[in-house]
C-alpha cells in the first residue's frame, strides 16, 4: 500500500498532540500549544479540519467527554495518536535525522 | 457579555449534527480567553470571524444512510433524452436548427437595440450634458442641430444655468497636410476633424492618453489617426496642416486621445483648437455673427447640478428677443437637447428613432415566439411516440411533476445546444451584418454583464415556452389507456392549438414578407424615380472654393475631352448634401416671406448638364456676380401667381439684401432633397465665390477611363489637395442608406422567419405522412390517385395558410402605412404586394410538404398495409 502522505501542518499537529498529555488534546487547547510553539496565526477552524483530516487517515482516535462550565456544558473532542500515527511522526524524525547526519558538521555548527 | 447566536445558527444549518457540540464548546471557550484577553468588542467579531470560518467541507452532512435515488433518476431523464434524440434526428436537427435560427436573429436584435439605445450613455456627466438645437418656425416648422456661432458665449454670458459651455465646429471638406514629413503626405479628411473649445473636454468624455490640451494652435487627435498619419502613437510635438475653404494653418500635436467608441455620435479623430479659427475665418466666428446657421456649428452645456432644462428652455424666448430682430426671434426657438437623446431624434439628424428600435425588439419577439412555436408542434406531434413511456412510469409511480421536469430537461437540453450555436451564428454572421447595415455592433460574452444574462434568459424563456405545454399534454395521459395501445389522434387533443400556433407562425412571415416588398419598392421608388434633372453619367469633382480662375482653366480643359458632353462650376448637385436656406422678399418690398427659400449656386452651363428645364424665360448669362436669377417653379406656387410668366422680371432680394436682381426665368420643379421632404423653393444664381463642385456629364459610350484623366488634370491644377469624386447617382441612393439597412434587417428577418416555419411545417408534414400511412394505404386501395392522397396533406395548409393571410393582410396594410408615412412622395399600397406575400408562403410552403407528401402519395399500399 501506498504510504498515506503527511502534510507539514499535519505533521506538526500530530507532533503536539503526542507531547499534550492524555485528555488533554483537545481543539482548543492544541489550538494554543500550537500558537505557543510555532507563533504563527492558526485558526481554530484550520486545526479542527486538520484533526478530522487526520482521523480518517487513521493517524488519530478520538473519544468525547470533559464537558465543563466554561464550555456552556458542552463536551470536548480528545485526540490520541493511533499505532500508525505514532509509527508516522517516528518515521519522520528518523528520517530527518538520516539526513541530518548526512550533513556536513561546518553547516550542522553553523550558527544562524 | 455573551457573544452573537447568530454564526453558530447559520453553521449549524450545514454542519454534520455529531460535529456541533464540539465546535460550539471549542469556540465558546475560546471566546472567554479572547474576552478576558481583548476586550468585548475585539472579542465578539473574533468570535464571529471565527465560527464562520469553520464553514469548510469537512463540517458538512454525511451523506444521508438512505440515500434516496432522485440523482440517479436526473441522469435517466438525461439517458432518455439522448435517446429519444438520437432516435428521430431529423426532428431534433429540425427542433435545433429552428431554434438556433431564432436564438441568433434575436441576439443580433439584442445587440443592435442594446447598440443604439447605448449611443453617447457612457459619458460621466451624460444626465446633465445638453445639444443646444434650433427650431425655425415659420411656414412650416424646421429643425436645425446647429446653432448660430455666438450663441454659446453668449449663453455662458447671460446665463448662470451652465457650469460648462463649449462650442464646436466641424468642416467637411478638410485637407490635412504633414508639412514635416517625407513627401508631405495629405490626407482628405471628410467630416473626422472639428474645432473644440477645451471645455468639450470636461463636459464629454474623450479622455486623453497623453499630453494636454492647448487654447490655441493645438491639435488632438486619436491613437488610430496618429498611427495614420505618423504610423506610430507617438505623435506628440508633430505638426499637422489643416487646409479648408481656400485658408491653411499649422496645429501641433499636444495629446493623444483614446479611439472614439463605436457608440458614440461624436466621431471626430482630429480635434483642433477653436480660437484658431479667427485666424482662419474671422467672419464666422465674429461676436455678432448670429445672421446664419451653419450646419455642423455645435454647443455644448454641462448644466449644473438641479438644473432643470425646462428652465434654460423657457428663458430662451427672452433670449431671442435680445440678440435677434423681432421677426427672427418669433422664428427662431432654441432648445436643449439632451446628449442621450442626440442618436434617436430624426429631426436633428439622429440615426435611429426609437420607434425603429421597438419594431426590432417586436421583431424579435415575433421570431422567438414562431421558433417556440415550432418546437410545441413537432414536440406535440411526437408525443404518441412517448405514450408507452409514459404509461410505465406512471405504473411505476411516477408523479406527474417528474414527469413534467423530465420534459422540460429534455426541452432545455435541446435549447442548450441551439442558444449556444445561435450565439456562435451571431457571431459569425457579425461583421457581414455590420457591413450591411453600416453599423459598429460588437459581441462580446465578457465585456457587459448584460449580454449573457440576455442570452440566459433567453434560454429560460424558450424552455418555459417550448417545454410547458407539451409536457402538460405528456404527464396527462392515463396509463390504463396507453398501456392498452388505445391512443388514437382524436383522443391526443390540442390540435386547434397546433393549428393556431402554425397560423400564427404565418401571420408573422406573411406580415414581414409585405413589410420587406413594400419597403423594397419604396427605396427602389425613391432611388429610381425621376428626379426632375438627370443624375446618370454624372460626376461631381469637388474643388477648393475662392480660386473662380483656376476652376474656369479646369472646366475648360476637361469639357475638352472626348466623351465629356457638359461641365458646369456650382455649389452642389440640384439634390445634394449641402442645401443653404435663407430668407427672400420680392419686388422691392421688405416684406420677407414666411417661408425661407433653397439657394443654388451655379454657372450658367448648370441647366444645361443636370438636365434641368426651363418652363419659362430665359438661362442665366455668364457673369462673374449674383445678377440674375432663376426660380422653381414651388415659388410661384408660393406666391400665389398664375403662370411662372409672371414670375420674370419681377426683383428679388435674397438673404436680406446679399443678392438683389431680376428674376430671369423660372425651372421645372425638380427634387432638391430626399423623398422624405417636400420640394423647397429655389433660387439659382451665379455666384462664383460659392463654387465648390465641378459636375462633369459624360457620353458613357465614348468616354475612355474619364476618372483617371479628370484625376490627371485636377491634380494638375490642384497640387496642394487631394482628388475625390463620387457619382451623383451614388450619392442619391446614400440619401435612403438609412431605409436601405432597415430594409437590409427587415428582409433578413423575414427570410429567417420563413425559414423557421417552413422547417416547422416540414416537420409536422413528415409526421403526418408517417402517422397517416395506414390510411393513405386503404385509400389508395379503395382507388384514390396520387393527386387525391396530395391534395390530403396539401388542404390542410393551403386552409391554415389562407386563414393566416386574412389577419396578417390588414396588419400589414397598417404598419406600413404608417411606415410610409415618413415619405412625402411616397407609393401606394399594392394589392400586388399582398397577393405576392400570399403566393409566396403557399409556395414555399408547398415546396416544403411536397417532398413527404409525394413521398407517401406515391408509396405501394402493399407495404403500409401488410403488417396488419
Amino acid at each position: 500500500m501506498r504510504k498515506t502522505y503527511l502534510g507539514e501542518l499535519e505533521e506538526i499537529i500530530l507532533l503536539t498532540v503526542a507531547l499534550l498529555y492524555k485528555d488533554e488534546a483537545y481543539g482548543v487547547a492544541i489550538t494554543q500549544k500550537l500558537i505557543e510553539l510555532t507563533s504563527r496565526e492558526i485558526s481554530i477552524s484550520a486545526v479542527h479540519a486538520t484533526l478530522h483530516r487526520l482521523e480518517e487517515k487513521g493517524f488519530l482516535k478520538s473519544h468525547t467527554g470533559g464537558a465543563t462550565a466554561e464550555r456552556g456544558g458542552r463536551s470536548k473532542r480528545f485526540f490520541t495518536l493511533t499505532v500508525s500515527g505514532t509509527k508516522a511522526i517516528k518515521e519522520i524524525k528518523e528520517l530527518r535525522e538520516t539526513f541530518w547526519s548526512q550533513i556536513p558538521k561546518s553547516l550542522q555548527t553553523k550558527p544562524l | 457579555m455573551s457573544h452573537p447566536r447568530w454564526p453558530l445558527q447559520f453553521l449549524k444549518m450545514f454542519c454534520d449534527p455529531s460535529l456541533v457540540d464540539e465546535i460550539e464548546g471549542d469556540m465558546e471557550e475560546m471566546y472567554w480567553k479572547w474576552l478576558s484577553k481583548y476586550g468585548r468588542a475585539k472579542a465578539r467579531r473574533l468570535y464571529v470571524f471565527h465560527t464562520l470560518k469553520f464553514l469548510r467541507p469537512f463540517i458538512f452532512k454525511k451523506r444521508s444512510t438512505y440515500p434516496s435515488n432522485s440523482f440517479d433518476m436526473v441522469l435517466n431523464y438525461f439517458k432518455i433524452a439522448w435517446r429519444n434524440i438520437s432516435r428521430n434526428t431529423s426532428f431534433a436537427f429540425i427542433n435545433v436548427l429552428g431554434l438556433t435560427l431564432g436564438v441568433a436573429c434575436v441576439v443580433m436584435i439584442y445587440t443592435l437595440v442594446s447598440y443604439h439605445t447605448s449611443f453617447d450613455t457612457y459619458h460621466s456627466k451624460a444626465d446633465r450634458v445638453y445639444r443646444v438645437v434650433t427650431e425655425i418656425h415659420r411656414d412650416e416648422v424646421s429643425y436645425r442641430a446647429g446653432v448660430p456661432q455666438p450663441l454659446g458665449k453668449a449663453f455662458a454670458n447671460d446665463f448662470s444655468f451652465s457650469e460648462k459651455v463649449a462650442r464646436m465646429k466641424a468642416y467637411w471638406s478638410v485637407i490635412v497636410s504633414l508639412p514635416d514629413e517625407k513627401d508631405v503626405p495629405k490626407f482628405k479628411e471628410p467630416g473626422t476633424v472639428a474645432f473644440a473649445e477645451p471645455a468639450l473636454f470636461e463636459i464629454l468624455d474623450i479622455p486623453l492618453v497623453i499630453g494636454s490640451i492647448s487654447e490655441t494652435n493645438g491639435a488632438l487627435i486619436t491613437k488610430k489617426y496618429a498611427r495614420k498619419y505618423f504610423g506610430t502613437e507617438d505623435a506628440l510635438d508633430k505638426t499637422v496642416k489643416v487646409s479648408f475653404a481656400g485658408t491653411s494653418h499649422d496645429f501641433k500635436v499636444t495629446g493623444i486621445i483614446e479611439d472614439t467608441r463605436p457608440n458614440t455620435d461624436i466621431r471626430y479623430e482630429v480635434f483642433l483648437s477653436y480660437a484658431d479659427l479667427k485666424h482662419l475665418v474671422p467672419w464666422f466666428v465674429a461676436d455678432d455673427a448670429w445672421g446664419s446657421i451653419h450646419s455642423d456649428m455645435y454647443c455644448y452645456v454641462l448644466l449644473k447640478p438641479g438644473v432643470s432644462p425646462a428652465d434654460v428652455d423657457n428663458a430662451f424666448p427672452a433670449f431671442e428677443r435680445k440678440y435677434f430682430p423681432k421677426e427672427d426671434a418669433e422664428a427662431y426657438a432654441f432648445k436643449l437637447q439632451p446628449l442621450t437623446d442626440i442618436h434617436s431624434d430624426p429631426n436633428y439628424g439622429g440615426e435611429f428613432k426609437k420607434s425603429n428600435l421597438w419594431a426590432f425588439v417586436l421583431a424579435g419577439v415575433f421570431i422567438l415566439a414562431i421558433a417556440s412555436f415550432n418546437f410545441i408542434n413537432l414536440a406535440a406531434a411526437q408525443i404518441l411516440n412517448r405514450a408507452k413511456e409514459v404509461g410505465v412510469r406512471k405504473v411505476l409511480g411516477c408523479m406527474k411533476s417528474h414527469l413534467f421536469s423530465q420534459f422540460i430537461v429534455e426541452t432545455g437540453l435541446i435549447a442548450i445546444v441551439a442558444v449556444i450555436a445561435g450565439y456562435a451564428l451571431a457571431r459569425l454572421t457579425l461583421p457581414a451584418i455590420n457591413t450591411l447595415i453600416n453599423t459598429r455592433l460588437e459581441l462580446s460574452l465578457t465585456a457587459h454583464w448584460e449580454l449573457p444574462v440576455f442570452i440566459a434568459s433567453t434560454w429560460l424563456i424558450l424552455v418555459f415556452i417550448s417545454g410547458t405545454y407539451p409536457a402538460l399534454m405528456l404527464t396527462r395521459f392515463q396509463p390504463a389507456t396507453v398501456l392498452k395501445s388505445k391512443l388514437t389522434d382524436g383522443t391526443r387533443g390540442g390540435f386547434t392549438i397546433r393549428r393556431t400556433l402554425i397560423v400564427t407562425q404565418f401571420v408573422i412571415a406573411q406580415l414581414l414578407i409585405v413589410c420587406m416588398l413594400v419597403i423594397g419598392d419604396q427605396v427602389r421608388y425613391s432611388i429610381n424615380s425621376d428626379m426632375g434633372f438627370d443624375k446618370e453619367a454624372i460626376v461631381l469633382l469637388p474643388i477648393p472654393m475662392w480660386d473662380i480662375t483656376r476652376a474656369r482653366t479646369l472646366g475648360n480643359r476637361i469639357s475638352e475631352m472626348p466623351g465629356v458632353r457638359n461641365t458646369t462650376l456650382c455649389f452642389e448637385s440640384p439634390a445634394g448634401n449641402s442645401n443653404s436656406f435663407t430668407g427672400v422678399s420680392f419686388d422691392n418690398t421688405n416684406k420677407i416671406e414666411p417661408w425661407s427659400i433653397n439657394l443654388k449656386d451655379a454657372d450658367e452651363n448648370y441647366l444645361a448638364t443636370f438636365g434641368v428645364q426651363l418652363v419659362a424665360g430665359r438661362n442665366l448669362l455668364p457673369s462673374d456676380t449674383a445678377r440674375e436669377f432663376l426660380v422653381n417653379e414651388t415659388v410661384v406656387k408660393r406666391l400665389g401667381l398664375a403662370s411662372p410668366q409672371e414670375m420674370i422680371g419681377k426683383r428679388i432680394n435674397v438673404d436680406e439684401g446679399t443678392f438683389v436682381g431680376e428674376i430671369v426665368g423660372v425651372v421645372k420643379d425638380f427634387y432638391n432633397l430626399s423623398f422624405h421632404e417636400n420640394i423647397s423653393p429655389i433660387v439659382l444664381t451665379t455666384n462664383p465665390e460659392r463654387y465648390r463642385t465641378l459636375a462633369v456629364k459624360l457620353d458613357l459610350a465614348n468616354s475612355n477611363e474619364p476618372i483617371a484623366a479628370f484625376n490627371r488634370l485636377w491634380t494638375e491644377t490642384y497640387p496642394d489637395h487631394v482628388f475625390s469624386y463620387e457619382f451623383l447617382d451614388d450619392r442619391i441612393a446614400a440619401f435612403y442608406n438609412h431605409d436601405k439597412a432597415m430594409l437590409n434587417m427587415v428582409e433578413g428577418i423575414s427570410v429567417i422567419a420563413i425559414i423557421i416555419s417552413c422547417l416547422g411545417l416540414y416537420g409536422l408534414v413528415s409526421f403526418m405522412a408517417v402517422r397517416k400511412t395506414k390510411e393513405i394505404g386503404v385509400r389508395k386501395v379503395l382507388g384514390a390517385e396520387v393527386k387525391h392522397i396530395l391534395w390530403l396533406f396539401a388542404s390542410e395548409f393551403v386552409l391554415l395558410i389562407s386563414v393566416a393571410f386574412v389577419i396578417a393582410a390588414p396588419l400589414a396594410w397598417l404598419v406600413m402605412d404608417g411606415w410610409l408615412e415618413q415619405f412625402i412622395y411616397r407609393i401606394d399600397l399594392l394589392p400586388m404586394n399582398f397577393v405576392l406575400a400570399l403566393t409566396g408562403t403557399l409556395l414555399v410552403a408547398a415546396v416544403t410538404v411536397s417532398y413527404h407528401s409525394l413521398k407517401s402519395a406515391v408509396a405501394n399500399p402493399v407495404n403500409s398495409l401488410r403488417a396488419e
